[in-house]
């Protein structure tokens, strides 16, 4: 019950800490978007985020530091990769549920709803994010030993989604260079190609395949990883 | 008899220290065997390797006559473990624990309910099964934890102190279940209770800085003490010279003095009544004697040096 509270919590107090005040500082989009609508998919992945810290956290980290059943799991008949990918597909299908209930809330704040494939669009790249995002957590989450240190460093990825990926301002606000760098993220090109698609019907395929490529080899990584970790 | 678990010069280090040294065994199929030593002796590390928790630097381990290195997915469905600490998922119920392990191991939901109830009521947990793992004593989840491990009916069961924790009722239950086992499943346990080891084995194996110090049924472990009893006379009053006297006799092995009491070790009985012969003067308490026991081997001084 409290999660089911929280997932409805947390897109209203996201609309009212950030879509209410910088609506009023930025207005519109480079491209002439209302700012609440451009903002509306990078808040989704943000939730995204927030979901996807909590269920590695508590799928894998503390499991694993704790010595609760991570050991156990680790002893079934799977591969390494097998595991981090049963991690994964775990995260993604929780983070789906917490974006499915955010676009709910949040189209009800909208001026006027997105067309119907864009609710569809969303959950798919919400999807390759999470890919992604997951796979950096476990990184970390399999080579930190002490909370403090993983709580840092979760804290740290979670400012680089909010600052570095193109949720809050687009890259053009930042110093060129800087700005350049930061949309070469696989992070941010997933965002981009979404906001390119429901925005300008524009799709470009390779924003969605190298995240998607990044993704699948970052399993594997993670998947040895976690066998030398182990030692098994 | 077909062997089980091979173990062919394995080895273990943990930084630069050896853990376990050149350990060359087998267990045989459906075998009862207990594993005793003192503490960081490498028992727990054994364990460890031999399920595939971590793997050895050096040898080779096979499982079913299958390298558990090289073909670990095929092995692993083989093995069940029990590890010394708690390793349940205390915001999960001891039966959700039990099913989401089954279905790791691709247990049919049916047959794993009818396996989980069915070795529950045996380990009379029936009534724990729907509670929190968090809610629940030590000693009953850790009966629990011998039911997961045992839940995708593993042919070979390893256990670190599986009666851990537990109350009297419980070790019971547990062993009656074990002993059940026995002949079916090949089962290899540590345990630091050496009464627990006495009751419950087919061979014990001692280990001793990461090497195998004696191996055998506890007849044949015992067999290395020659025969050796254990002496105690207490007197009324033991004069320093009388001590003297009785120490000094030839079949009298290690005697030392506690109080008013002589405390010695002797191969053959009637070394007690040349002791009491020595001693016919003084007057006597309290007498006992009693035959060495896997406490006794496992002291030290007769461990490492042997009775002199």
């Amino acid at each position: 019950m409290t999660t089911v509270a929280f997932m409805v919590i947390l897109p209203l107090l996201l609309h009212i800490a950030i879509t209410m005040v910088m609506k009023n500082i930025l207005v519109r989009s480079l491209d002439q978007v209302p700012y609440e609508v451009w903002v509306f998919p990078g808040i989704i992945m943000l939730i995204a985020s927030v979901s996807t810290f909590s269920v590695v956290y508590r799928d894998l980290f503390d499991l694993r530091i704790h010595k609760k059943s991570f050991i156990p799991i680790t002893l079934a008949p799977y591969g390494k990769t097998q595991l981090v990918l049963g991690f994964l597909v775990t995260t993604i299908i929780e983070a789906l549920v917490y974006v499915i209930i955010a676009m709910g809330v949040l189209t009800v704040l909208l001026p006027e709803p997105f067309h119907w494939t864009a609710y569809l669009f969303i959950p798919l790249f919400t999807f390759v994010f999470n890919f992604l995002l997951g796979n950096l957590m476990i990184t970390f989450s399999v080579l930190t030993d002490r909370i403090s240190t993983y709580l840092l460093v979760m804290i740290a990825i979670f400012f680089f989604v909010l600052f570095g990926t193109g949720v809050l301002v687009e890259f053009e606000f930042y110093p060129k260079t800087i700005g350049i760098i930061l949309s070469y993220s696989p992070l941010s090109m997933v965002l981009s190609d979404l906001r390119g698609i429901l925005f300008f019907n524009r799709l470009n395929w390779h924003l969605i395949f190298i995240p998607v490529f990044v993704s699948v080899g970052w399993t594997w990584l993670n998947g040895y990883l976690l066998k030398r970790k182990l030692k098994q | 008899m077909e062997a089980s678990i091979t173990l062919k010069k394995v080895g273990k280090l943990v930084g630069d220290k050896t853990i376990l040294a050149s350990l060359t065994f087998g267990v045989e199929r459906g075998s009862l065997v207990a594993i005793i030593g003192d503490n960081e002796a490498g028992k727990s590390m054994l364990l460890k390797v031999i399920s595939g928790i971590e793997y050895q630097e050096f040898g080779q381990v096979f499982i079913n006559g299958l390298d558990s290195q090289k073909r670990r997915l095929e092995v692993m469905s083989s093995i069940g473990f029990v590890s010394h600490e708690i390793d349940l998922d205390p915001w999960l119920t001891l039966e959700q624990n039990i099913r989401f392990m089954a279905m790791m191991y691709g247990v049919d939901t049916e047959k794993a309910n009818t396996h989980m109830v069915q070795l529950a009521r045996e380990l009379h947990m029936i009534p724990y099964l729907k509670r929190l793992v968090q809610d629940i004593s030590p000693g009953i989840v850790k009966k629990g934890m011998i039911l997961r491990a045992l839940i995708h009916d593993p042919e070979i069961l390893i256990m670190d102190d599986p009666t851990a924790f537990m109350d009297a009722e419980s070790y019971r239950h547990t062993w009656d279940l074990l002993l059940r086992l026995r002949g079916k499943k090949t089962i290899l346990y540590v345990s630091q209770s050496l009464t627990e080891v006495e009751a419950a084995h087919d061979r014990i194996l001692v280990l001793e800085d990461g090497r195998i110090a004696l191996d055998g049924s506890l007849d044949k472990l015992l067999g290395s003490t020659f025969e050796f009893h254990q002496f105690q006379i207490e007197f009324e009053k033991l004069p320093e010279d009388l001590f003297k006297k009785l120490a000094n006799l030839p079949k009298v092995k290690n005697p030392s003095r506690i109080g008013n009491s002589i405390h010695f070790y002797g191969r053959e009985r009637n070394v007690f009544f040349e002791v009491l012969n020595a001693a016919a003067s003084a007057i006597m308490k309290d007498i006992s004697v009693k035959k060495l026991g896997l406490q006794d081997l496992m002291d030290a001084k007769f461990a490492k040096d042997g009775i002199h």
